[in-house]
């Protein structure tokens, strides 16, 4: 619908917000493995979850009563961004913090999943999907006094679609052509029902043509300059970024902060600790522990994603690559998947959280499916690693991670449940960067790693499609370089269908042949969480243009829009 | 003392020079196509173009030398390929909490392990003496990611005497500042106060039976006067070479306590680096790094020849 309650063609509701974010970026990077705090972040990226339940009833994060204006917010996030510009840089969810104070997005996600208009008043399709018409709202000015139109929505597309970083992910899109000085077109390569998640995501976000100027002209890192509650004020990388409130914001009375800061602080039990000690009001964080540290204690308000249902959670696993000895023989990935003791693993990383999956949709989704995933099987296990060692020798492999104390204990605790069924495993603790670049070009056996958030499943298109696996060597966005004419046929059905059933079987579908063709070996979901003081108030109690309450706390991120300071 | 000094600074020169080589080699030890390396996921074709014009790799190796370090010497150090922020700037912006952290340590270190040195050396094996020296003792085998989390604990979260994290530049605001210096500098200064107190309390030792400290006593003069205007001097000399040395290793070595008290120094600016492969970065921050050590060592060769002029004359 669009905000006068007129329908604006939608397929159906769609929850998540990241598009780009943590993974589409083409050789972007992506964010490593659970508990990894430190810093590229890129391909995959924000956005899973709605508010914990909590927050959703009300009782945390939300506050709707009169807000009081004035004052700073201090935000501790686990790491910093790498720029502000949408085509070049990599937002994780600390980008989208970013992003979201001197930016909008065209399109956000409302806290019911569906997808509603924020600088934009409507996006209609024509029939098929291949076309879609975007209406923006009038009188919004960016921070330069520019204003926002539709020649610089085309420039943005222009940009992004030149980027190298961006344009892979919006290689369905032609073009961007300019209806009328509101209205844009959007002119796809093929059918696109999906769309509108799409712009809830990095792609989504206007920025002026001011900072498109500047980025041609040379400066790879303008200052950014956007419609946003908050105008930048100073960016010292890893050590805090800070925007002072826009006096002119087009959505009236917002925001009601005069300052907000955001302070990386990368060592989780510091940023515990700085909150603690008064020296931030907000922190977020993947670590489980923090979710059991601060629950039921009344000084603090705890925002988790727990309880999220809605498209797709940010997944922990294991990627094997299925073109590299000996994970290209299926009997080794299901000896591995059938030799781990999920209970006992669960009950080592997960601190009782629950947080254990056996495919990619949660118990609750719409996607949601018995996949058939392996369960314990060690006896099996054995079976499979004997049969494969009298054909093709004892099955030996690297397990790969970054240097992080926990995905160090997790190596080492699969190492041995490994060991026990028969194969031999040596762990490698490589820096981030390698590690990404090798899993591109598909120099690993086995690697930790933690992607697939998105606001509906289509955006992960590029990570799971035949025509995007590559020999070991190549690039490829396929980083499993898993090739199932299956999951390709499902894909495409998922973003070109405007059925809901028939979108849901298809990612149903999806999701049972990752079970058996096994390139990922699940570990669990991603527990993002927010803390925050009694001080801070209705952090994911956001509230869209339309008047429809937004999904408040998205996979590590929010809106500043909405916050204000009590006392 | 004029030749001496100049012959060092001569040295430092050569020295300095060898460094810049080194340095600007680092890039050309990776193997493969360094750009490919280098860039790795962020290999667009805008960031090869601005890479391969900062480094002139298509150029011989004597002439990319040359413009690289005529870039150094012109203040361009480059560019991070992941902020896109000049280093120039990372430099000056880490360098300053490099800085404050070893004066806040060693002026705390100075300041516990000399007086505690110059007491205990006057009554060796005295109860005082063996507390003290037990004591240093364990504060050798306390490193900072031990001690900071302590103090964090204790003067940041219950008693809130402190920020748990962050840096304040003292140009911003110096109370802050300081406030922000006290913990992050704390944590550092307790293997210091060991190492200092350890071998100025052996060489005092040394030095007060010397025949010099019993023509003194023999003089009537007192205890402490004999302590500070005889033994203390003579008794510097390992104190200063060793203080020469953690000094150094303390530029760009806070890595653990800036990464703890989330402060963008140098040693964090440059381990940030190293895992997102900031070629650029790495280069700006061990060029100056290498440079400052050597100057600090110089300048402890010239506090040699003034606490002993005979130095020069060796």
């Amino acid at each position: 619908m669009d905000e006068g309650g007129n329908r604006m063609t939608m397929p159906e509701p769609i929850s998540r917000r990241s598009f780009l974010s943590r993974s589409a970026v083409a050789g972007g990077a992506v964010l490593l493995g659970a508990g990894s705090a430190t810093g590229l972040a890129a391909c995959s990226s924000s956005s899973s979850s709605t508010a914990g339940t909590k927050a959703q009833s009300g009782t945390a994060g939300i506050n709707h009563g009169t807000p009081k204006r004035g004052g700073t917010a201090i935000i501790g996030n686990d790491a910093d961004i790498d720029g502000f510009y949408p085509p070049s840089n990599h937002w994780d969810n600390n980008g989208f913090l970013y992003a979201n104070c001197i930016y909008d997005p065209l399109m956000a996600v409302a806290a019911d999943g569906s997808i509603q208009p924020y600088l934009c008043k409507s996006m209609t399709p024509n029939a098929d999907y291949t076309v879609w018409t975007m209406t923006l709202r009038p009188g919004i000015q960016f921070h330069d006094g520019s204003a926002l139109d539709a020649t610089v929505v085309k420039n943005n597309y222009d940009a992004l679609q030149a980027s190298l970083l961006t344009g892979l992910a919006l290689k369905f899109l032609k073009n961007v052509t300019v209806v009328d000085s509101m209205t844009v077109n959007f002119n796809l390569n093929e059918p696109y029902v999906p769309l509108p998640a799409g712009l809830a995501t990095q792609v989504g976000y206007m920025v002026s043509q001011s900072m498109i100027d500047a980025e041609k002209g040379g400066n790879s890192n303008p200052t950014p300059v956007g419609t946003g509650p908050f105008v930048y004020s100073s960016w010292l990388p890893n050590n805090h970024f800070t925007a002072v409130r826009n006096p002119h914001y087009w959505r009236s009375g917002y925001p009601y902060l005069d300052q907000i800061t955001f302070r990386p602080i990368p060592d989780h039990s510091q940023r515990v600790a700085t909150l603690q000690s008064g020296g931030v009001d907000l922190i977020v964080s993947t670590d489980p522990v923090t979710i059991t540290q601060f629950q039921g204690q009344s000084s603090y308000q705890v925002v988790d994603s727990l309880s999220d249902t809605l498209g797709e959670p940010d997944m922990s696993f294991i990627m094997l690559n299925c073109l590299a000895a000996p994970m290209d023989d299926l009997r080794i990935r299901q000896a591995l998947a059938k030799g781990i003791n999920y209970p006992a693993f669960a009950k080592l990383f997960d601190s009782g959280l629950n947080l254990a999956t056996t495919g990619l949709f949660p118990p609750g989704s719409k996607y949601f499916s018995q996949t058939g995933y392996p369960t314990y099987d060690p006896a099996a296990a054995k079976a499979l690693v004997k049969a494969y060692t009298a054909e093709k020798g004892t099955p030996t492999f690297d397990l790969a991670t970054v240097t992080d104390a926990r995905l160090t204990r997790v190596t080492q605790v699969l190492q041995s449940m490994w060991q026990a069924i028969g194969c031999k495993v040596n762990l490698q603790a490589i820096e981030q960067a390698q590690l990404i670049s090798n899993t591109i070009v598909g120099n690993y056996q086995a690697v930790t790693y933690e992607q697939f958030a998105a606001p509906d499943p289509s955006i992960n298109y590029v990570w799971w499609s035949t025509t995007t696996v590559a020999p070991v060597g190549k690039i490829a966005l396929n980083f499993a370089r898993n090739s199932d004419p299956q999951i390709e046929a499902a894909l495409v059905t998922g973003r070109s269908s405007s059925n809901p059933s028939d979108v849901i079987a298809a990612y149903q579908k999806v999701n049972e042949r990752l079970a058996v063709d096994l390139p990922y070996l699940w570990l669990g979901r991603t527990s993002w969480s927010a803390v925050a003081d009694s001080r801070i108030q209705n952090f994911a109690g956001t509230i869209l243009p339309g008047g429809k309450p937004g999904k408040g706390f998205d996979n590590g991120s929010f809106f500043s829009t909405q916050i204000w300071m009590e006392g | 003392m004029l030749a001496y000094l100049a012959k060092r600074l001569g040295q430092l020169v050569v020295v300095g020079f060898i460094i810049s080589i080194l340095v600007f080699l680092l890039v050309h030890l990776l193997p493969g196509d360094p750009t490919v390396v280098i860039l790795g996921p962020n290999d667009t074709a805008h960031n090869r173009a601005l890479l391969l014009a900062q480094l002139g790799l298509n150029k011989p190796l004597y002439q990319q030398y040359w413009i690289w370090i005529s870039h150094v010497f012109s203040g361009n150090l480059g560019e991070s390929y992941v902020t896109h922020e000049s280093v120039g700037h990372i430099i000056a912006t880490g360098f300053p909490i490099d800085l404050e952290l070893i004066i806040v340590s060693q002026v705390v270190a100075f300041a516990v392990a000399i007086p505690l040195a110059l007491f205990t050396a006057r009554r060796p094996n005295r109860p005082v003496d063996n507390v003290a020296t037990t004591g240093t003792f364990g504060l050798l085998a306390l490193p900072p990611f031990v001690i900071a989390p302590v103090f964090v604990a204790v003067f940041a979260v219950a008693l809130k005497w402190f920020p748990a994290t962050g840096y304040t530049s003292f140009t911003t605001d110096p109370a802050t500042n300081i406030h922000d210096m006290i913990l992050p500098g704390l944590a550092l200064t307790a293997a210091s106060i060991a190492v200092y107190y350890r071998l100025l309390r052996s060489d005092l030792i040394s030095t007060l039976q010397e025949d010099f400290i019993t023509m003194a006593r023999s003089k009537g003069l007192s205890n402490r006067y004999i302590m500070m205007r005889h033994a203390f001097r003579p008794s510097t000399f390992s104190l200063m070479a060793a203080a020469g040395v953690n000094i150094g290793a303390l530029l760009a070595g806070t890595f653990i306590v800036e990464y703890l008290f989330a402060m963008n120094g140098l040693g964090y600016s440059i381990v940030v680096a190293v895992q997102q492969r900031d070629y650029l970065v790495i280069q700006g921050i061990a060029l100056v790094v290498a440079i400052a050590y050597v100057v600090l060592q110089f300048i402890v060769d010239f506090l040699f020849t003034v606490v002993d002029p005979r130095v020069t004359r060796e």
